[in-house]
């Protein structure tokens, strides 16, 4: 046994760690400690992961069952170890804001924490499991297993969010048929390719080997194209693509509150993985160049799988965005984006060249920092107020200042300006755009840019500005054991975007493990031709113009004065505290007023009719077999098909 | 004859002077104007705004909010109630702060001398800086009148924004006058007073006290952690 312990490698103490993370959340009946212990386990797994990033290269498992005479293996390189920071470190973050005053209220409230706890900790696990995966067997095992655990997180709320959570469910079964059909496609085809190909048989599942297939013509493109088609959905249905994208706003916005900060942090984004992994570690390698760059086979040679996907990803971008521009709940809101981001992340992936490919990645972890930041602000405020409803907030600044602050360095980062680092990433992948000469698809970002700054605009000014409300007069900031988890990400997303540097270095053993170019970059930021990013210069230029007025403001004259709200101009109004002055209902009433007919709730009718087609065929089947001969046409069918 | 207005500022050592001076050649050519159209008079400003006469030639521009704005204009009749808007207006502009009376009305009360529902003379009320006289004044009136502002702000002989608070007994008594004993507004006059230090010999009197005593005053939000 001890010579066993001796051998465990990284990658094994790594997913050991986290099976002891999931078993002592099942295990620990006393919840007040459970909290502690369980965060402390997540930290170490953090130690874990950054010692394996430092350490750099690829660990493998020695766990290495076989299952129907295929070898399955767990193996992390720089891609996975990327996504696996983040995993773990949203988790760290999400279970430090629960496990003081939070957890303590839920408890309270008669629910279970052991529940909440043990689910996040099996999304964990299951999700390194995801991550490490090495073949297409363990790929679609581990992809299974880390649906369910999502699936129960999400339905763990009640209520909505278990009517949302079977409404992703639905989803994400479609989606998982047709990856194990692509799956059982070459499973099957790949065992005669071996032998003539001399390759070992239990491996040939290994994305390695199935990329070898690949390029060896077992396949012809157009079969090839159908696969990619197809596991791309399937995949591209985690990651909220659209149209596959109706599931995930209101499963994520649902869930218990640090459950969708981690939920909306990283748990859509292996999709993407998964995307990169068939993209680059599987189509990668083919002949002549990537399949992305193929054409169609016909003859308008300009429409590749390329263009379309760049262009499915700017539609994931803008039409998520505005629909997030009209959600009333500060919850669906956030999730609403959460999609959109999605869409940068995949166009600059599949841009493919160094800065595209590092903005899209690098993305991954800013919109993580971000998007847990926010969702946890939000969540201080429903746990303040009782409500995320943005017609029911306002003036909270005054009374929750620290939350005030984080949502507001969450939102710049969200909106994709310096000094944050979502600016970073959003502007290599608009770089990558314009050096490849793909002004439309660049126009398409920055509307989607557009919208999302006006809506952050609305959240942080429905919530937090305009005047208090009577009923919040006495509410106080949260817990320090709620507001460390938010002011480190709120210090991560200020260093990182003043530092792009830290996280690029991630980024660029992420990009090299899949054979991608990797950009040139400093601790300050990405050198390119043409034009590089410092954000030391930029954030210190930015600095200065607001220094310069801070200065002003507040020591030559030393005259300004605060005053109430409603010490305030409504044309000459007498404002009372019974009668409020906070615009918030039907907010941006004239854009709305131009862009109104745009909303045509296109993709619910879709999947409304999708709905109806399926249930209508149900139907008339059932009734072909609840006839009263049901027997005899079961015989005459089952005649035919032997024959 | 013209008179030709002569420089009468000599305090302060040179560094001082050109400091004020600049000062007070940046603030004459960026007024913004928040137009408080209260009667007929409001008519004559859209020429004046667009391009046949265009005040912004001379720097100024319309303002939304009374926080941002520097001349507040008054033009025409104003009705009690309307006073009462105005007043609080007045009062939420930050200092340095114009008040330009436009038409006959804001002189002496105009055509409604006899009416019961109008405040006859504007500068009971508050300082008045400039009137435009006229039923109503013709574009080119208010632009020269607006050329005579900017003129008399560059020589630093626009003060009378100061009178508010040295004298804020007296306005307040008219105000009390025509408003009853329990008009306030959310502004604290006394307490920018003391924090200017503009208290004159007239800023308390009687009439303070009053408001003193029926004043509920809207104490600033304090920022909570
Ligand atoms: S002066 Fe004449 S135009 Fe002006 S408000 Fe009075 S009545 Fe109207």
């Amino acid at each position: 046994m001890s010579e066993f312990l001796f051998e465990l490698n990284m990658l094994d103490s790594l997913l050991l760690l986290s099976a002891v993370t999931v078993a002592i959340a099942i295990l620990c009946r006393v919840e007040y400690i459970s909290g502690g212990v369980v965060t402390l386990l997540y930290l170490a797994q953090l130690v874990v992961v950054g010692m394996m990033i430092s350490a750099g290269g690829v660990f493998s498992s020695h766990l290495t069952p076989q299952l129907f005479g295929y070898e399955l293996g767990w193996l992390l390189d720089g891609l996975g170890l990327y996504f696996t920071l983040i995993t773990v470190g949203s988790a760290l973050l999400a279970t430090l804001y629960m496990a003081g005053e939070w957890g303590r209220r839920y408890r309270e409230q008669g629910k279970s924490f052991r529940a909440l706890q043990s689910l996040l900790a099996l999304n964990v696990f299951t999700m390194q499991l995801l991550l490490a995966s090495s073949d297409l067997l363990s790929l679609f095992i581990s992809w299974e297993l880390a649906s369910w655990a999502a699936f129960a997180l999400m339905a763990l709320s009640g209520g909505k969010g278990l009517k949302a959570a079977l409404h992703y469910m639905i989803y994400a079964f479609s989606g998982a048929m047709l990856v194990f059909a692509v799956v059982a496609w070459i499973a099957t085809t790949a065992v005669t390719a071996a032998y003539q190909l001399d390759i070992n048989g239990a491996g040939i599942l290994q994305f390695s080997s199935v990329a070898e297939l690949m390029q060896q013509g077992i396949f012809t493109i157009p079969e090839q194209l159908l696969m990619l088609t197809l596991l791309l959905i399937g995949f591209g249905i985690k990651m909220g693509l659209l149209p596959f994208h109706l599931w995930q706003a209101p499963a994520y916005a649902l869930s218990i509150g640090p459950a969708g900060a981690f939920l909306g942090a990283i748990s859509s984004r292996l999709g993407l993985f998964a995307i990169i992994v068939v993209l680059f570690k599987i189509f990668g390698s083919i002949t002549d160049g990537s399949i992305l760059q193929s054409s169609f086979g016909f003859e308008f040679a300009s429409v590749t799988p390329k263009t379309l996907l760049a262009w499915i990803a700017v539609a994931t971008i803008i039409f998520p965005t505005f629909v997030a521009m009209r959600q009333n709940d500060a919850r669906h809101l956030l999730a609403w984006h959460g999609i959109g981001q999605g869409g940068y992340m995949l166009l600059g992936l599949v841009m493919m060249d160094s800065l595209g490919s590092a903005g899209g990645l690098l993305h991954v972890f800013n919109h993580a920092t971000y998007q847990a930041a926010l969702f946890l602000a939000v969540t201080s405020v429903i746990y303040r107020t009782g409500t995320a409803d943005l017609n029911r907030l306002g003036g909270l600044v005054v009374r929750m200042p620290l939350s005030f602050m984080t949502l507001l360095i969450g939102i710049i980062g969200l909106a994709g300006l310096p000094p944050m680092n979502g600016f970073v990433s959003k502007w290599l992948v608009y770089r990558s755009l314009l050096d490849q000469g793909e002004l439309l698809l660049f126009v398409g970002a920055v509307i989607g840019t557009l919208g999302t700054i006006l809506s952050v605009y609305k959240l942080i000014h429905n919530m937090f500005l305009g005047s208090l409300r009577k009923e919040h007069e006495e509410v106080r900031e949260v817990s320090w054991s709620m507001l460390t988890p938010m002011l480190i990400l709120s210090a991560l997303i200020l260093l990182t975007g003043l530092f792009p540097g830290i996280p690029l270095q991630w980024v660029a053993q992420g990009l090299s493990a899949v054979g991608l170019p990797v950009a040139e970059f400093n601790l300050g930021g990405v050198m390119a031709d043409g034009g590089s990013l410092d954000m030391v210069i930029v954030s210190m230029v930015l600095f200065s113009g607001f220094g310069v007025a801070a200065l002003i403001f507040y020591f030559v004259g030393g005259k300004s004065k605060r005053v109430n709200p409603l010490d305030n101009y409504a044309g000459g109004h007498f404002l009372y505290a019974s009668n409020r002055y906070h615009y918030s209902n039907n907010f941006y009433a004239g854009l709305m007023h131009l862009i109104k007919p745009w909303y045509k709730n296109t993709f619910q009718r879709l999947e409304r009719v999708v709905v109806t087609l399926l249930e209508l065929t149900a139907e008339s089947l059932s009734r072909l077999y609840m006839r009263p001969h049901s027997n005899q046409l079961a015989l005459i069918i089952v005649v035919l098909l032997l024959w | 004859m013209k008179e030709i207005k002569v420089e009468n500022r000599r305090e302060g050592n040179i560094l001082s002077r050109v400091f004020d001076e600049l000062n007070e050649f940046c603030r004459a050519r960026s007024l913004f104007i928040l137009h408080y159209c209260t009667g007929c008079g409001a008519i004559e400003l859209p020429p004046v705004m667009t391009s046949r006469f265009d005040m912004e030639r001379l720097g100024v521009q319309p303002m939304v909010t009374p926080r941002q704005a520097d001349i507040l204009l008054i033009t025409g009749y104003v009705s009690i109630k309307t006073l009462k808007r105005v007043m609080l207006t007045y009062e939420q502009m930050g200092s340095p702060k114009y008040v330009i009376g436009i038409c006959s009305c804001t002189v002496n009360g105009g055509m409604y001398w006899q009416s019961y529902a109008t405040a006859k003379k504007l500068d009971e009320y508050m300082p008045v800086d400039l009137y435009i006289a006229g039923c109503m004044p013709r574009p080119e009136a208010i632009i020269s009148g607006l050329r005579s502002l900017i003129r008399n702000i560059e020589l630093g002989e626009s003060n009378n924004w100061k009178k508010y608070y040295e004298n804020y007994d007296y306005y307040l008594g008219n105000q009390q006058k025509l408003f009853g004993d329990e008009w306030q507004t959310p502004v604290d006059v006394i307490g920018e007073a003391e924090h200017y230090g503009l208290v004159g010999e007239g800023t308390y009197g009687e009439h303070t006290e009053i408001l003193q005593r029926v004043q509920q005053p809207l104490k600033p939000l304090e920022m909570r952690l």
